[in-house]
Parts: structure tokens; C-alpha cells; sequence
């Protein structure tokens, strides 16, 4: 074995983001690790970087042990990562960045470099060659190495971070995120050169959302949910596993994890393009509210959503389902305009979404519920709802609407002087929700209503939108727990890799396999 | 403009009715180095003007009670200086950003108000008379020489292992100590180097005149963003950044002559523009180009700047 954890604990505050995980990578393997949003995936590889501490559990790189030694020691003891969000030495060119990773193998040289004689720069233009060498290793051009690291596309920096990586001449190399918000081709080009590492005697540790990358290059799997790990095995088993499948997709509350997507493997060979044919006939309503057409989104190089198109009808809730990171929230952001988008359109009653400011958008009655709620936690319950109302005049109205919706919501009428940063999460979603009541939507975009909730808490939640769509509220909801979203949806639209992957109605989407496929790949 | 007619028609005559002058440029160039050298590993530390206080009372009580040579003296302070960054260091180098500016400015200022002001041997408020061993004109050679010994130093410094080590903490210090970078151990070489460097400035500048001022000027806070105002206007890239930062500052009342009354003015307005037109430094990676604001009226050719 070359990395062993036993029993590795990591607990915020009362969070238990790592809660008593084991694990063994073989050498010479690439061991993937995945789990659903807030698994505690990264903390487990910080824990094991030294980046965050050990609060009870050991772990060993074969037989050095890792546990309360400083990240730096551990760089040194040749555990090798990178970052999910890139962290490159921007200003420095990339062959700097390359050079900075030999630093651990590498004399001091201080009192050589005061005397400057030639005789100490052949050590120094070995280093170049070396640094060149690496940048090869991992795909990048020889012209690239001048080239300032915040200047390189985005496909060529998650490389060079790997060169970096690669110049301590590591043990283990732990990749976190590597293929996140690349295209279908550069995902292609990553997996080639991790696949080209390992054949090289490199031992991985690969985290990854898209599981095609993850199935497709790991021999074992191990899945992380809620800190703890649920499965561990050949990716065929993990895809398999009923627990796994639960954890991604959720729970359809009534509906149990039996009629999970494919879960019983009678469908398991239908082709994914096929079952998308036969649920793309869903009907698309004629007099849409919202009609977004060819929608397309980028983050300077990155492209987070690639044409989309989809309707919505008054008084319909349509939901878009999809895994993290397959460009739902940025859908949302989009239309209520947060972000510009890259090209395409979106109508919303007549009013442009695209051009329109954000302020006109609300007006308009467009108003979203963003993810992770951004209440004020501080303030209390009923100085939240006031808030989100200051802009109104009609005095007398408002007080009345608060009144219904702490009506409508019993459990913030019960708590509307407590702070909001006092309640739990579902009772924070809540208020999230009742303020966005209160800005008299005609259209209700829900981000991730059920994000880090209990699951009795996610159907409370549920029950709440079901509640306000009988009211009368078109509602737009984008979920990753698919089967929950899909029970009360009248439509839904999978998104993956910033795509529409297929459409129908929720009931059609429910037992279609292809939406397991979405978030488990295969 | 009779400064720049006198010092490019008679060197010499200029060199010897402006020898203080030079001498006070040459111990500023040392302090913007020792700036640049904290910022160069990426921490805003403003503790300068604490460790040339350290330096100058040193140097001066060792001249006066035990008479000392200057030279002697000189490292003696600039070496406890060292010390004293070490000490110094070591609960203050966990801040970072404004923070650590914050902390730095609490330790100048509690050495100053604190120590300095308080304690008899140091002449408190009234300052130090410093009549044995100042030498106003005397030491104008030492002085360039030192800053010429220094920044070859520094510079030699940023190209090693050390240097690489420090632009990768200024830079990112989590990736830093992802490739195996003791951060806390470069960040205390490269915070007391500069206290030894501020140390040896100030005990130079303590004996160019023959009282100590313990003004907030000199060694307070108005002190500590002048020296930091060096290393923004020169840029904090490259060793030389900081030195050109020291030499347009204090060459500002000279370049200003003429506009008797209006000259502070005039300064902000040019400080104002450098630091709109070039935000990375007279003296920046990108070269000498431009850089056009977003509002700037169009640019003829697109001034693209590599960093």
C-alpha cells in the first residue's frame, strides 16, 4: 500500500466534514474518489496535504507517517497536489512556476548566486532543461514556458499545475478536479495524460465531479457522502451500489430508492441517445412566460453552457436537474442578470433578460432564490422580510403580505424575532424562499433549495414550493437531488456538461436511465 | 529647474553643495530596499521606521557613552535591529495583508511613544544630541557604497532558491507550501534581513545630524507610508522598483521648485497619475509601457501588457 488512512476525523465547528474515513491506494493504481456536493472530498485531501488538521485518525505514505506534520513537510515526504479553483503563480511564467516545484530537491544556493560565477549556472540550466522536459511531459508547448501563468488558456493551466506538481517527483499524486469546466475534447486530452502518468509507475488520487472521467480511468472507486465513505470498489460496483445511487440522486420522498433510474439493471444496456430520443418528444408549451433559445455562457475561457433552449409555462414548475458543475446555477444567474450572457436569447414577458438590468428584471417579477440562501444572519427573521420589501411604498399592503407569508410559513411566524443565523438550514431555506414571496414573483427561480439539508428537512422544503405553485407561482427549480425535483415537476430538463441532455415530463425523466447515467456516468 | 541646470552644467560643485542631500537619497534607497524586500515575499510589513529607530538609538548611545567607531557602531545597531525583527517576527508574521500592516504599525508606534519617549537615556521628547559622532558630509562614500553592496545583494537573492521561494509565498501561499515551501521560515529570513537593512539606514541617518528627532516624521507613521510609498510608486517587481521610488520622493521638493506654494499639490497630483498609469510601478515587470485606463480616450496602438 502506498497511502494508508485509518480512521482520518475532520470536524468544522459541528459540521462533521470528515467523519472516520479509511482508505488504502495501491502503489502504481489510480484510486478515484467521488462523492455529491459538500461530501467532504476536498477536506480529505487538505487533511492529507496538511492543510487542514488531523482531529483523530492516522495516515501513512508507506511507511512515513503523515499525521500533524506541516503541509510543506508532506509536499517534501512526496505527496504531490493540485487545486480545484487552479492556484498557479499568475505573475510568474510557467516555467518559473515549474522551477518553484524543484525547490525541495534543490541545494541552497545563496552564497553561490552572490558570487555569480558560471561555474553554479550549469546546476541551473539543468533545472531549465528538466522544467522543459515537464512541461512536455504534460502536453504543453516549449513556446508556453515564457508565457506568463495567468495569460495560458484555461485548459493549459490545469496542465502546467500538474507540471508543477510533477517537479517534486512525487510518490502520490493527488489531482483535485483536474478535468472541472473543461469541454468534452480537453476532458479527453486529461484523461490521456492521466492514464500516461500512471503507465509511467505514478501512483493518482483522482477527485473528480464527471464520473465518464472517474469510471472510465480508475480501477477502485471510493464514494464519500456526509463525510463518511459509503462505498468502495471497481467502478462497475460503485455505478451499481444502491447507496451510491441514493446519495447522488437523492430520495423521491414517497418514492423509494427501488425506482431509482436503471437501479435494477433491466435498462441498464438501453443506449443513452436512444432513451433521450424517446423522451424528447415531452410536449414544449406554446405561449411560453420564459422562452430562453440557444442560451450560451462562458467564464472567460471556460464555456458553462453551451446552447440551451427550454420553456416555461405559466403555472407550470419545471425543474433542471444535473450534477455539480453541469451549468444550472449559471442558467439561473443568466436569466435573472447576474451574468451577461455569451450569445443567444431569453425572454421573459416580453422583457429582453439579456439586455435588461437586474433591478428591471425583479420588477418585471422574476426573482430568484439563490443557492446557499445569502439571508442575513445576523438580522432577525421578521428584519429579513422587512428588508426584502424596503423598496416598496404601499405600507399597509406589505405588512399585510408579511403577516401571509409568516402565515403561510408557521415556523417563521413562531421565530420571527429570533436571528436568522440561529435557524437551521431548512428553516433558513424557508426564509430564503418567503422573501423571494414577498417580491410578488409571477416567476420563482429555486436554486438548490435542498443544498446540505437533512432529508427530512429537504421534504419540508417540498412541500413549501408545492404549496406556493398551488398559489399560483410558475416555478423555475434547478436540483441535483434529481428525483426529488422530478416527483413534483411538471417538466424537467437534465443538463449535463452545459447541455441539455434530455427533456420530458417528470414522470417519463423518473424511470428513464439515462438520468442516472447524467450524474453516475457508464 | 536651477537644480537639474546645476547638476548637469557642474557636477562636481553640485556634488559639494548637495552632498547632505545625496547622503539622505542614498539611506532612503537603503530603506526602500529593505521595503522591497518584505513585500518582495509578499507581506506588507510597515515596521521600517521602528528598526532605523533601533538603529539610530543604538548607534548613537553606543558612539556616546562607550565611543564606538561609527562603523563599529553602525553594524553593531543594524545586527540588534536583526534580533529585534527575529522577536518581532514571530508573533506578527501569522497576519497577513493589512493585518500584518496593522500589527507592524502597533509595534513602530509602541516603540516610539512607548520606549523612545519614555525612557531617559534616549533624551525622550527633546530627542538625542548626537554632537560626538555625527558627521554630516563624511560619510557620503560609506553610504553609497553600502547601497551599492546592498542591492546587488537583494537583487543576487531574488534570482536564487531563496528569491524563487519568496515569489511563490507573495504570489500564492498555499500552493507555496504545496511544493514543499517552508512559508513561515522565508517569510521570517526575508522580515528580518530588512529589519538588519533598516537598522544599518538608520543608524547611517542617525549620524548625518547632531540631534535625533523622535518625530512621527521620522520614525512614526507618516514615515512608515513614505517608505511604502517608495516601493508602490518605484514598483515592488524588481529590486531597482523601490530605489527610483526613494529617488523621485525625495528629489520631489527639488523637481517642484518652482511652484513655491502649490508644490504639495503639484507631488499629489504626480503620485496620483503614476500610480493611475502604471499600478504595477515606474519600474514595473511590464517594461516601461502605459497602461491606458478603461476611460482613457482610445489607444492609438494596443498597449497590451504581458502580467
Amino acid at each position: 500500500m502506498l497511502l494508508r488512512l485509518d480512521d482520518v476525523r475532520r470536524h468544522f465547528g459541528g459540521v462533521h466534514a470528515v467523519d472516520g474515513v479509511s482508505l488504502e491506494v495501491e502503489q502504481g493504481s489510480i484510486q478515484g474518489l467521488i462523492g455529491p456536493n459538500g461530501a467532504g472530498k476536498t477536506t480529505l485531501v487538505n487533511v492529507i496535504t496538511g492543510y487542514a488538521r488531523f482531529q483523530s485518525g492516522r495516515a501513512w505514505i508507506e511507511s512515513d507517517e503523515l499525521t500533524g506534520r506541516p503541509a510543506y513537510r508532506i509536499a517534501a515526504m512526496g505527496i504531490a497536489r493540485t487545486f480545484q479553483n487552479i492556484r498557479l503563480f499568475k505573475d510568474l511564467t510557467a516555467i518559473e512556476n515549474v522551477l518553484i516545484g524543484m525547490h525541495t530537491r534543490r541545494r541552497d544556493d545563496t552564497l553561490a548566486q552572490l558570487a555569480t560565477l558560471p561555474i553554479f549556472r550549469t546546476a541551473e540550466l539543468s533545472r531549465v532543461k528538466d522544467a522543459y522536459t515537464l512541461l512536455e511531459t504534460v502536453g504543453l508547448q516549449k513556446s508556453v514556458g515564457t508565457r506568463h501563468a495567468a495569460t495560458l488558456p484555461y485548459g493549459d493551466q490545469r496542465r502546467l499545475e500538474i507540471a508543477r506538481a510533477l517537479a517534486l517527483r512525487p510518490r502520490l499524486l493527488i489531482l483535485d478536479e483536474p478535468a472541472a469546466g473543461m469541454n468534452p475534447n480537453e476532458k479527453q486530452g486529461m484523461r490521456e495524460l492521466i492514464e500516461r502518468l500512471n503507465a509511467d509507475g505514478l501512483t493518482i488520487l483522482l477527485i473528480d465531479h464527471d464520473m465518464r472521467l472517474v469510471m472510465g480511468v480508475c480501477k477502485r472507486v471510493a464514494v464519500l457522502n456526509f463525510g463518511k465513505k459509503i462505498a468502495d470498489g471497481t467502478p462497475e460496483e460503485v455505478s451499481t451500489d444502491a447507496t451510491v445511487i441514493k446519495a447522488y440522486l437523492g430520495t423521491g420522498g414517497e418514492r423509494e430508492v427501488t425506482s431509482a433510474p436503471g437501479a435494477s439493471g433491466v435498462a441498464e444496456e438501453t443506449d443513452v441517445e436512444q432513451a433521450a430520443s424517446t423522451s424528447r418528444a415531452a410536449r414544449e408549451p406554446d405561449n411560453p412566460i420564459l422562452d430562453v433559445e440557444n442560451l450560451t455562457v462562458s467564464y472567460g475561457a471556460i464555456v458553462a453552457v453551451r446552447g440551451v433552449s427550454f420553456r416555461v409555462a405559466k403555472g407550470e414548475v419545471v425543474a433542471l436537474i444535473g450534477a455539480n458543475g453541469a451549468g444550472k446555477s449559471t442558467i439561473l444567474n443568466t436569466l435573472s442578470g447576474l451574468i451577461r450572457a455569451g450569445s443567444g436569447s431569453a425572454v421573459f414577458d416580453g422583457l429582453d433578460l439579456i439586455s435588461a438590468k437586474a433591478s428591471s428584471i425583479v420588477r418585471r417579477g422574476l426573482v430568484q432564490v439563490p443557492e446557499g440562501r445569502e439571508i442575513l444572519a445576523r438580522q432577525t427573521v421578521l428584519e429579513n422580510l422587512e428588508l426584502a420589501t424596503w423598496a416598496r411604498r404601499d405600507g399597509a399592503a406589505t405588512r399585510a403580505q408579511i403577516d401571509a407569508v409568516l402565515k403561510r410559513f408557521p415556523i417563521l411566524g413562531e421565530r420571527r424575532d429570533l436571528s436568522a443565523g440561529s435557524l437551521s438550514g431548512g428553516e433558513q431555506q424557508m426564509l430564503a424562499i418567503a422573501r423571494g414571496i414577498l417580491a410578488k414573483p409571477r416567476l420563482l427561480l429555486l436554486d438548490e433549495p435542498s443544498l446540505g439539508l437533512a432529508p427530512q428537512m429537504v421534504d419540508e422544503v417540498f412541500r413549501a414550493i408545492e404549496e406556493i405553485h398551488k398559489d399560483g407561482t410558475t416555478i423555475l427549480l434547478v436540483e441535483q437531488n434529481a428525483l426529488r425535483a422530478l416527483a413534483i415537476a411538471d417538466r424537467a430538463y437534465v443538463i449535463e456538461t452545459g447541455r441539455i441532455l434530455l427533456s420530458g415530463s417528470g414522470d417519463e425523466l423518473l424511470h428513464n436511465p439515462a438520468v442516472r447515467r447524467a450524474y453516475l456516468g457508464g | 529647474m536651477d537644480f537639474f541646470i546645476s547638476l548637469v552644467s557642474d557636477p562636481v560643485a553640485f556634488w559639494n553643495s548637495h552632498t547632505l542631500l545625496i547622503a539622505q537619497i542614498g539611506i532612503n534607497c537603503i530603506i526602500a530596499t529593505s521595503m522591497f524586500l518584505v513585500l518582495y515575499s509578499g507581506q506588507l510589513s510597515l515596521a521600517a521606521p521602528g528598526f532605523m529607530a533601533i538603529g539610530a538609538y543604538v548607534s548613537v548611545l553606543m558612539s556616546n557613552y562607550w565611543h564606538t567607531p561609527g562603523v563599529v557602531s553602525t553594524i553593531a545597531a543594524a545586527l540588534l535591529a536583526g534580533v529585534i525583527g527575529f522577536l518581532v517576527g514571530l508573533p506578527v508574521l501569522r497576519l497577513r495583508g493589512v493585518f500584518l500592516a496593522i500589527a507592524t504599525i502597533g509595534f513602530i508606534e509602541a516603540l516610539r511613544l512607548g520606549v523612545i519617549l519614555n525612557v531617559p537615556i534616549t533624551g525622550e521628547g527633546l530627542g538625542l544630541s548626537n554632537t560626538r559622532s555625527a558627521d554630516p558630509l563624511g560619510a557620503i562614500n560609506f553610504i553609497l557604497v553600502s547601497l551599492i553592496v546592498i542591492v546587488f545583494v537583494v537583487w543576487r537573492l531574488t534570482k536564487g532558491r531563496l528569491g524563487n521561494a519568496w515569489a511563490a509565498i507573495r504570489q500564492d501561499e498555499l500552493a507555496a507550501l504545496s511544493q514543499g515551501i517552508d512559508v513561515a521560515r522565508y517569510k521570517m529570513i526575508a522580515f528580518v534581513l530588512s529589519a538588519l537593512m533598516a537598522g544599518y539606514a538608520g543608524a547611517l541617518e542617525a549620524h548625518l545630524f547632531f540631534n535625533i528627532d523622535p518625530g512621527d516624521a521620522q520614525y512614526g507613521v507618516t514615515r512608515a507610508v513614505q517608505v511604502l510609498t517608495f516601493a508602490v510608486l518605484g514598483g515592488s517587481g524588481f529590486v531597482l522598483g523601490p530605489v527610483v521610488g526613494a529617488l523621485i520622493i525625495t528629489l520631489l521638493p527639488y523637481i517642484f521648485q518652482g511652484a513655491g506654494d502649490y508644490i504639495n499639490i503639484l507631488a499629489g497630483v504626480f503620485l496620483i497619475a503614476v500610480i493611475v498609469f502604471r499600478p504595477q510601478g515606474i519600474v514595473g515587470r511590464g517594461g516601461l509601457a502605459l497602461v491606458r485606463p478603461a476611460w482613457w480616450p482610445k489607444a492609438r496602438v494596443s498597449a497590451a501588457s504581458p502580467g
